[in-house]
């Protein structure tokens, strides 16, 4: 018999839906993907998932009655935006209908463990970008922050500034996926950024000169000054500081431009 | 002066300071202010030596009229000199706060014109920020040492977290080296710190608006190898500091030798790296492994090895202890097995519960196989080499230790040459 493969449309509903139908088939299964992340593979016999948002919150639901990890592995796995996610997931919930919740301790299985630290990894990411996301602030007050995480982490930076920039006006702007957030004092809401503008973003990583006040561009200066002034010259280890701070998220950070 | 010149010469000045931590405050931000302190600390950016900022760290002042032996910025020393105004520091503060460049600001100072002008100008930064600006971000303030009582409590009331210096392991080091200062200045406003946060914590309980006094506690910090005493004499007092005056951390700083003078080391003197990373290393086990510092050294041996860390000498020590077997130890045993940490510890507790723990298993939780063997048995079977005389296992855990020390190591030999 051919393997099995599960595609669904890349949205959570998409996956948990998928997940759940491939556990209920009892067939052999070789993977589950969205569409966008899936090369054909001559011999995989695909199973197409429309999704029905209905059959995946009745997953969840029973995951988050599991207690445990069960239900933090299922959003965090999708917010890492692993190509194998799915597949993990498929084996994950196998094993709980087996163990209960008990099965997401397990950190000898390989599924538990990949997704043990996929969720690491989201929380890592998304808690080092509480740190690494850079505000410029326009003439109006508004202040305006563009990033490029590999995990979907806006929505957890989102909460954190609603609370720390709570009476600010702001936009968290996720430069790869174009997906940005505005807060305005009151209403946490997700918003379009002008095209052209999203495009100087990406290609300068910075804001166009006619938006950048004097104020902006002095404060700016002064970061970098005590940036450099506070490294101490003679324990230089840039292998250490790229280590925590590596290069692909340079691009937004004022001091690293 | 610029603002540009101050920041370069009051940062330089600032960063042969240990401390970059902003954790153990949570203060959550009121309604009209801007900004909270997060509990678990925040990192913001990496500098070139790969440490963390997260602080706006920076002097007030570098017109110091002390003259400490071991101090850059002493009197008699000639370089360049600036002063920030009160105002000019909470501007920066607020401005780098809002774009998201810093989680607060950690402010030390030289003594300038005197020690309460000093401390006085301190706590107008604070103030400034805390009311003008409504900021409810981080502070952490060092003490200047023989500042008045009455200023040392209004700087507990809006910072977060105080630190007085010890400077020196003993009372002696400090009369040679730092002769203005005495060891009364120092642990006075310590007391006074830490009686006053038990007694604002225990009011808080009883009163939900009881003021918070220095929230996230307070801390201290050490010069290591400017003066002669030992490793056991600085754990002792690490210790005690823990015990009696309830502090948060103890900091060490490898002496950089910056001048010269007939009581101090020469000044081509590489700074001891790897003597502060073993310290750190022991001061670890006494804060989350339950060692107590006679464990860690003794008369006889008052020194740590820099060779081995301190954990894996203490094992080799007694290691008629070991080994212990992963599927029957306790918590507490496992953290004592070198290449067991606390993550791995836990884990092994969990996966227990679970399903036995079987030798294909042991690399997936996580501990240091290489260095953990020669302690530990799996069900009874014995998993170093057997028959290795004790020699070759100490060689061996020299070999094992991480990388990060091994380079350390190797770069403070390339040092030496010089
Ligand atoms: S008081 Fe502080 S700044 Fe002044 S010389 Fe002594 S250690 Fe240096």
């Amino acid at each position: 018999m051919n393997p099995v493969v599960y595609l669904h449309d890349g949205s959570f509903e998409g996956l948990l839906h998928a997940v759940s139908a491939a556990v209920k088939s009892q067939q052999k299964i070789h993977g589950i993907y969205a569409e966008q992340c899936y090369s054909p593979q001559i011999f995989d016999s695909l199973v197409q998932i429309q999704t029905d948002s209905q059959q995946a919150l009745r997953l969840f639901e029973y995951l988050k009655n599991l207690k445990g990890a069960a239900a933090r592995f299922a959003v965090n796995g999708f917010l890492s935006d692993d190509r194998k996610v799915g597949f993990h997931l498929y084996q994950m919930v196998r094993e709980c209908l087996v163990h209960g919740a008990k099965a997401t301790r397990l950190y000898t299985h390989d599924s538990i463990r990949y997704l043990d630290n996929l969720s690491h990894k989201v929380n890592v990411e998304a808690h080092r970008f509480t740190g690494l996301i850079r505000f410029r602030i326009l003439e109006d007050g508004l202040q305006y922050a563009p990033f490029a995480p590999d995990c979907m982490v806006i929505g957890h930076c989102a909460l954190h500034f609603k609370q720390r920039l709570k009476n600010r006006r702001w936009i968290l702007h996720d430069i790869r996926r174009n997906h940005a957030m505005y807060w305005d004092g009151n209403v946490l809401q997700s918003i379009d950024i002008d095209d052209d503008f999203t495009n100087h973003v990406r290609q300068h990583g910075e804001i166009p000169e006619s938006r950048l006040s004097v104020e902006e561009r002095h404060y700016q200066q002064l970061w970098k000054v005590f940036h450099t002034a506070i490294a101490n010259r003679d324990r230089n280890n840039l292998d250490l500081q790229r280590q925590f701070m590596p290069r692909r998220y340079w691009k937004y950070l004022v001091e690293m431009r | 002066m610029k603002i540009a010149d101050k920041i370069q010469i009051l940062a330089d000045a600032a960063k042969y300071d240990a401390s970059c931590s902003s954790s153990g405050s949570s203060r959550t931000s009121a309604p009209d202010g801007t900004g909270n302190a997060a509990m678990s600390g925040i990192c913001h950016s990496w500098s070139a030596d790969g440490r963390c900022i997260s602080l706006l760290k920076i002097l007030m002042s570098n017109a110091c009229v002390y003259d400490c032996g071991y101090c850059i910025n002493r009197r008699s020393n000639n370089l360049a000199r600036a002063t920030f105004t009160p105002e000019e520091i909470a501007d920066l503060t607020i401005n780098f706060y809002l774009r998201n460049y810093i989680e607060g600001l950690f402010l030390s100072s030289a003594v300038y014109a005197s020690p309460d002008k000093t401390m006085a100008d301190m706590v107008e930064v604070c103030r400034l920020l805390r009311q003008k600006y409504r900021f409810n971000g981080y502070i952490h303030l060092k003490v200047i040492p023989g500042a008045a009582n009455d200023l040392v409590q209004q700087a507990g009331f809006l910072a977060d977290r105080m630190s007085v210096n010890i400077e020196l392991p003993s009372e002696a080091s400090l009369k040679r080296l730092a002769p203005q200062k005495s060891k009364q200045g120092i642990l006075a406003p310590m007391k006074q710190i830490g009686e006053n946060f038990n007694g604002f914590k225990l009011e808080r309980k009883k009163t939900r608006n009881a003021p918070h006094f220095c929230p996230a506690g307070q801390t201290t910090q050490m010069i290591v190898g400017a003066s002669a005493e030992s490793d056991l004499q600085i754990l002792n007092l690490t210790e005690n500091l823990y015990n009696k005056m309830s502090l948060k951390r103890v900091y060490y700083s490898a002496y950089i030798a910056v001048n010269d003078g007939p009581l101090l080391p020469a000044v081509s003197t590489a700074p001891p790296l790897v003597r502060e990373h073993r310290l750190y290393q022991a001061d670890w086990l006494l804060r989350f492994y339950k060692f107590q510092a006679h464990e860690i050294l003794s008369p006889a041996f008052p020194n740590l090895d820099e060779r081995l860390d301190p954990k894996a000498a203490w094992a080799l020590r007694n290691f008629d202890l070991f080994p212990i077997d992963i599927n029957r130890a306790s918590y507490e045993e496992l953290l004592r097995v070198p290449g067991i940490g606390i993550t791995s510890a836990r884990r092994i507790i969990k996966t227990r519960r679970v399903a036995a723990i079987r030798e294909q298993d042991l690399k997936k939780i996580g501990m240091v196989f290489k260095r953990a063997r020669f302690f530990i048995t799996l069900n009874g079977k014995y998993l170093g080499d057997a028959g290795l005389s004790h020699q070759h296992i100490v060689s061996a855990m020299c070999k094992a230790e991480p990388p990060s020390s091994k380079k350390l190591q190797y770069n403070s030999r390339q040092l030496r040459l010089f």
